[in-house]
């Protein structure tokens, strides 16, 4: 058997230990894995306690909205119906499609990610437990803010895809838009801390032996997941960002008159908004083939053909974000392109389509509340994948789009590839976190009320666009055939409104809150999230030697409570999770992980203060709370990265593990490279948008400034970098006084910043204005974005200076000084090619 | 493991970049079937050399991984002939 790390794989055998466990062992695990209590209940970073939290407040948003989907549906019952003003009625279905793609959908299966994977990959917590606490706190915080909104008629009102130019300043003159932009891009980086954390969690905080070969479906999913929010995310950020500085600042980057293009703004939407469809989907598809081998009582058929697709779908569904616009007029070609893409992308759906068909059909499934829900939703599922399929055809598409027939299409999807599994999931895993599972009798009726509910509300509604009525129209005149089928599709979603308040009475009546008194497997799943857990997930972390361990080894369970297995206590005294190597789970290190804090609790409330504040123009009060976000999270932060007492500690079975890692194999390392990912990815849309405006409208470029500024550009760019890497070299000789290191990387941020201000200076002097034409705005905005990495850069020096300071920079390497060291030329990399790319495109030509 | 699906990924890409900066020419038509060609071409040698890595590889981990490039190369070469096809179009 080779090896990934060096590690020897025959010391699995191991295991179960034989020999009993010492004293008080078990005791001190619970003192220091336990949560606070009361008030300070809110300090508490467990998974378990985040993840509920989050799945709580995810729900919550999911009541929320489909409150305003009642009020609409009644609004659009009959013909002139004065219940909801038009402007009313904007903002209603504007908070509908926003609330439900970004406060619930997204964050519910992140949340549902936080709250299962560490159980089912035996981690004692996902790796950054303090940012999973970060990212409920701001979306919770945020969330609630932005949806207040709509009580003081300031909620959003440009549709949840907030097209310029009815966004822009003169179609949209109020404050109205902006809460949307910055509301959704505040609550983006929520959603990609969460991210991160989930990749990390999945690649390296597997429990020992589970190669990726035996890695549960559900973590598949949710890798493809996390990975897609990296690279789609970070469009709509820009996007927003862009503008929001159209809006605030005059920059015209999507004002044709002046340079820019609204369909760029189409463009950075769709490249985000179409992949999110398959963000939502994939984690709730996971969810499905979990839940199906336990429900059909059979292992999942197909189970590397459903890897395969979620890799294809991750893949495919960045191809296909001009189906969104294929009406606008674009080169025939690339409407075949995207025609085909968009086909293409329903085959990896298909072949978990069909890997959960024969599942079932192959065991023996039980008529109970999760298998009806499974089933209704891939009921519901394919007939929207079909209607999918159908509006990808291009002829077909310019007949139905932007009417009815579009928006009972989404539903379809929507509810069935995402809510439907999401439902089965609430009663397949209650048994995990409540004292009682869910009512049976009660979760049959729910399910029955919910999916005639929804077929009564969208099937007619197809028809209703075929007979032409279009979408987001508040009202309609008498007599142009559409009142029987709106009338039926209102019936419909009370219908389903029903089915929704039945679970919230058995929620009500059944769910409490236990980490340790659970109902159990219910359903008999056969993956490690059913092992006996407590705060510290599982008492010991098992040798995984297949994809079901506690169907094949019916000892598991007793073994693992027993500690016969890794990390049975707290050798360190701290709290502590193994990480392993990726590939094939290779034990490599013990990571102290950081416990309760207040500080990523007021970080979030301050981030959320900045930008709500931000939205209603109080500039000064947001300074401050940016400032004081930014005090938090520097705060939480000390408190990590230090080496402990012992050096390296026995994990069990005599193996021994070390206790602090440097390079480029630890958990710090991989969140950075996934950061930087996010960072690059902004930086190449910003170059696609500067691109894009020169191919639309070459007429407005003007001569970059003189080619002799890239001679001292170059040069601070390329010092800074190379200052980085001459301190971390520094860092590690003996001879070296520990104040050099610091003092290089003090002015390599220097000399960034001098590099950022010179060529504010030189365009200035080119007489460049972003406020003139689309390649002023662009090149202001690849400057604006290098000043800021270049502030976070000044930041990270300071801090290093002040744990320097402090004695917390060690030798030969730490892992603080190495992430910075990494920012740093990933900055200088990026205004290297920014800087050459502005001036020599179209300059050189 | 998923160079058939990064090979979609970069002919999906050229291919619109193809499209975009020469609308409606015939260049268009010609650089899109080349780089189609060379799609498959790539493509089928990930086949190849995913069939061979899968047969010499005795051990769990590796078969697998093999398998997983194998497929992925598959449905890539399908994904890029389809992805093609709207050249032929009138």
């Amino acid at each position: 058997m080779s090896s990934e790390t060096g590690f020897d794989p025959t010391l699995y055998a191991r295991f179960p230990t034989k020999e009993d466990r010492p004293e008080g062992e078990l005791e001190e695990l619970e003192r220091v894995w336990k949560a606070p209590t009361g008030w300070s209940r809110l300090t508490a970073v467990n998974n378990n306690y985040v993840g509920v939290w989050y799945i709580g407040t995810a729900f919550l948003f999911f009541l929320l909205a489909g409150v305003l989907a009642l009020v609409m549906r009644v609004q659009l019952a009959l013909p002139l119906v004065g219940i909801l003003p038009q402007e009313t009625y904007n903002q209603f279905f504007t908070m509908h499609g926003t609330v439900m793609m970004f406060l619930f959908a997204v964050p519910a299966v992140e949340a549902i990610g936080i709250l299962l994977l560490p159980q089912m990959l035996a981690a004692r917590d996902l790796p950054f437990p303090r940012l999973s606490a970060y990212a409920f706190w701001a979306y919770f915080v945020g969330g609630l803010c932005f949806f207040a909104s709509l009580f003081v008629g300031l909620a959003p009102n440009g549709g949840w895809f907030m097209y310029p130019p009815l966004t822009s300043m003169a179609y949209s003159p109020g404050i109205n838009a902006d809460f949307w932009l910055l509301g959704i891009g505040f609550i983006e980086i929520s959603a990609i801390a969460g991210a991160i954390e989930i990749i990390v969690g999945v690649l390296r905080t597997r429990a020992p032996g589970m190669s990726l070969d035996k890695m549960p479906i559900f973590a598949w999913g949710m890798l493809v997941f996390a990975v897609m929010i990296v690279i789609a995310f970070p469009a709509i950020i820009l996007g927003t960002l862009l503008l929001e500085l159209e809006r605030a600042l005059n920059w015209p980057f999507f004002d044709p008159t002046r340079g820019g293009d609204p369909l760029l703004w189409q463009h950075l939407f769709w490249f985000f908004g179409h992949p999110e469809v398959y963000i939502i989907f994939l984690p709730a598809a996971a969810l499905v083939s979990t839940m199906i081998p336990a429900l059909a009582r059979t292992p999942l058929i197909g189970h590397n053909l459903i890897v395969l697709a979620f890799l294809a779908t991750g893949f495919i569904s960045f191809g296909v974000w001009s189906h969104h616009m294929f009406t606008t007029g674009m080169p025939r070609l690339s409407v075949g392109f995207f025609s085909a893409a968009s086909m293409a992308v329903s085959v990896p759906a298909g072949i978990q389509v069909f890997s959960w068909i024969a599942t079932l059909a192959a065991g023996k499934p039980r008529y109970n509340t999760p298998t009806l829900f499974v089933v209704g939703g891939l009921v519901t599922f394919v007939i929207g994948g079909l209607t999918g399929v159908m509006v990808a055809m291009v002829p077909f598409d310019w007949q139905a789009h932007d009417t009815h027939f579009i928006v009972a299409h989404l539903h379809y999807v929507l509810i069935g590839g995402m809510v439907f599994p999401m439902l089965a999931a609430f009663y397949f895993w209650m048994g995990m976190t409540s004292r009682r599972a869910l009512s049976e009798r009660l979760g049959k009726w729910t399910f029955w009320l919910m999916f005639a509910g929804m077929q009564i509300t969208f099937l007619p509604m197809h028809l209703t666009g075929f007979m032409g009525m279009p979408r987001r129209v508040y009202t309609y005149l008498p007599g142009r055939s559409w009142e029987i089928t709106n009338m039926i599709s209102t019936v419909g979603a009370f219908i389903i409104a029903a089915g929704v308040a039945v679970l919230l009475f058995d929620l009500a009546r059944k769910f409490r809150f236990t980490v340790k008194h659970d109902a159990g497997n219910v359903y008999g799943g056969g993956t490690l999230e059913w092992l006996p857990t407590g705060l510290y997930s599982v008492r010991s972390i098992p040798v995984v030697r297949s994809r079901y361990p506690v169907w094949d080894d019916p000892e598991l369970g007793d073994d693992v409570q027993q500690g016969r297995y890794f990390l049975p206590g707290a050798p360190t005294g701290h709290r502590e999770t193994i990480i392993t190597s990726p590939v094939r789970a290779e034990p490599q290190y013990l990571q102290i992980m950081p416990g309760p804090t207040v500080w990523s609790l007021f970080a979030a409330v301050f981030t959320a203060g900045f930008f709500l504040l931000l939205t209603v123009q109080a500039y000064t009060p947001a300074i401050v709370s940016g400032v004081l976000a930014i005090m938090a999270m520097i705060r939480w932060l000390w408190e990590t990265d230090r080496p402990v007492a012992m050096d390296e500690v026995d994990v069990g079975g005599g193996i021994c593990l070390p206790t602090y890692v440097t390079g480029s194999h630890t958990h710090g390392w991989w969140a950075m490279i996934i950061l930087l990912v996010v960072v690059g990815m902004i930086f190449l849309m910003t170059v696609f948008s500067y691109l894009y405006l020169y191919v639309i409208h070459p007429q407005f470029w003007s001569p970059p400034p003189d080619a002799l500024w890239l001679a001292p550009l170059l040069l601070g760019y390329g010092g800074a970098a190379a200052l980085a890497v001459l301190a971390r070299r520094l860092l590690g000789r003996e001879k070296t006084t520990l104040w050099t290191p610091p003092t290089l990387m003090g002015i390599a941020a220097l000399a960034l910043l001098v590099s950022v201000l010179l060529e504010f200076r030189s365009w200035v002097d080119a007489g460049l204005n972003p406020q003139l034409s689309g390649q002023g705005a662009t090149v202001y905005a690849f400057m604006s974005l290098q000043a800021l990495l270049t502030g976070v850069t000044v930041l990270m020096t300071v801090y290093l200076a002040a744990r320097n300071s402090r004695g917390l920079v060690v030798r030969p390497r730490n892992n603080t000084f190495d992430l910075i060291t990494i920012f740093i030329i990933y900055t200088a990399a990026q205004g290297i090619v920014g800087t050459l790319l502005t001036r020599l495109f179209p300059g050189a030509l | 493991m998923m160079g058939g699906l990064l090979v979609w990924t970069v002919h999906f890409f050229a291919i619109y970049i193809v499209a975009s900066v020469f609308p409606g020419t015939d260049l268009a038509r010609i650089l899109t079937s080349l780089l189609t060609l060379a799609g498959l071409g790539a493509d089928g040698y990930l086949l190849w050399w995913a069939a061979g890595a899968m047969k010499a590889s005795g051990e769990e981990v590796q078969h697998w991984k093999a398998l997983i490039a194998a497929m992925s190369a598959a449905i890539s070469f399908v994904a890029v002939l389809w992805q093609g096809f709207p050249v032929v179009l009138a």
